[in-house]
Formats: structure tokens, C-alpha cells, sequence
């Protein structure tokens, strides 16, 4: 079995088919063509979208549905192309594609997520691809809440 | 903002060299072409906000503030997605 050298957990073994695959990078990262996710039972439901091939690049994510449970996917019909789904519905989430929104942390380690370009994983194919709306219903920078410092 | 109206087949020139052509407008958008010199960059502005954005999310937190950090996405309860039903009883 493969070895994924990562930016947080050391390096772990990774089988073939835990690789996702993404055709076309992903934007500011059109190089990276293969990441892993990493869940522990100790971040859940937070994970971790692992580059293959730089160690030190592995997003924090959220399932999107943990951040807008009523979140409305639009996938546009050539992404959906992309990833080998069916074009004319949304996939359905768990069972066709799981999709993810990637956290960023400002200095103040205020967390938002990304609703405007979900990270889309067809689970079938093993094919994944950074999925931006067309429409404006949704802030690519979406306050997450977060536990308060507690101050007693 | 410049606001201009324009119609299928007419153009818009910016500077000398970037000519922007209305190609065909219907209810689900414009179509536009854009001439422009090779080192004119063309983006789509969601793009660009993604590519940065990424590069941002990108920089995570450094190793020493790792465990900090999931301690501060931990999701409160109540912000977790509603569990199934509970089976009954029978």
C-alpha cells in the first residue's frame, strides 16, 4: 500500500481507492490532481482534504451540511459532466457525491466557509472537482460558528 | 460604474487593444467575446475570488495551533445536523 506524507497526521498509509482524483486542480492549486480525505473520529464532523503530491497543503473541511443544513446545491451541468454525474438533477448527497465546503481562518482564527465553490466527490468514481456556483445565493466567505473562549 | 446598454452584434472597446462583443442575450445570460492581447489575463471574477480564497483556506493553522483550532470548529450542539429518528419501542 501507498504512503500520503501530510501536513497534520505524519505519514499514513492510503489505499489506491481512498484517492480522489480532480482532473483540473483545484483553483490556485491546478497542479494538485490528487488528494485524499482524512477523517478522525476526533475532528468529526471536520476533515481533511489532503494533497497526494505537497504535504503541506491539506484543506480543513466541513460536509456542507454541517455549516447550511438546508444548503440548495447547484451544481452546473458541466461540472456535473466532469465528474461523471448525471446532468440534468443535482446528485444526491452520501450515496452519489459528497460535498464539501473548505475552511479558511483569518489571524483572529475566525473560521468562514465556502459556500460559493463546494469541493464536489462523486463516491462512485472517485472523481472530484471545486464546483462554483453560477448564481450569488451563497458567500464564499460564510461565518462558521465556533466555540467562545471560556472566561471564568 | 460606466453603465452602457448594448445589443446583440455591438461592441465595446476598452483601451486600444480589448474588444468586447455582445454575441447573443437570452433569459439565462449574455453571451460575450472578448478580444484581447495574449497577456491581458481573462478571468472570470468567481474564479479569482475562488483562487484566493483557496489560497487562503490553503494556509490553515500552523501544527502548534492544530488542536486549538478543532477545539474552536467543534460544532455546538445545537448546530449539528438533526440525528435520524429514534426507532420506537414496539
Amino acid at each position: 500500500m501507498r504512503s500520503v506524507e501530510t501536513k497534520y497526521f505524519g505519514t499514513l498509509p492510503c489505499a489506491e481507492e481512498s484517492v480522489f482524483e480532480f482532473p483540473g486542480g483545484m483553483p490556485g492549486f491546478e497542479g494538485e490532481k490528487a488528494f485524499v480525505l482524512i477523517e478522525t473520529a476526533e475532528s468529526a464532523p471536520l476533515v481533511f482534504l489532503q494533497s497526494l503530491t505537497r504535504a503541506n497543503l491539506c484543506f480543513l473541511a466541513f460536509p456542507i451540511q454541517v455549516v447550511d443544513r438546508d444548503y440548495a446545491l447547484a451544481v452546473a451541468p458541466e461540472d456535473l459532466e466532469a465528474l461523471d454525474l448525471e446532468t440534468g438533477r443535482q446528485p444526491i448527497l452520501g450515496t452519489e457525491a459528497v460535498v464539501l465546503t473548505l475552511i479558511s481562518l483569518d489571524d483572529g482564527f475566525v473560521a468562514s466557509a465556502n459556500l460559493m465553490a463546494p469541493v464536489v466527490l462523486n463516491v462512485k468514481t472517485r472523481r472530484g472537482l471545486q464546483a462554483i456556483r453560477r448564481d450569488r445565493l451563497y458567500s464564499h466567505q460564510h461565518p462558521v460558528p465556533q466555540q467562545q473562549e471560556q472566561t471564568c | 460604474m460606466l453603465v452602457l446598454r448594448r445589443r446583440a452584434g455591438e461592441c465595446v472597446l476598452i483601451g486600444d487593444e480589448i474588444e468586447i462583443e455582445v454575441l447573443a442575450v437570452t433569459h439565462q445570460g449574455a453571451k460575450i467575446g472578448i478580444r484581447a492581447p495574449k497577456s491581458t489575463i481573462v478571468l472570470r471574477k468567481e474564479l479569482k475570488i475562488t483562487q484566493e480564497q483557496n489560497a487562503q483556506a490553503a494556509q490553515g493553522p500552523a501544527e502548534a495551533d492544530f488542536r486549538y483550532t478543532l477545539e474552536k470548529l467543534r460544532p455546538p450542539a445545537q448546530e449539528r445536523p438533526p440525528l435520524p429518528d429514534k426507532p420506537t419501542e414496539s
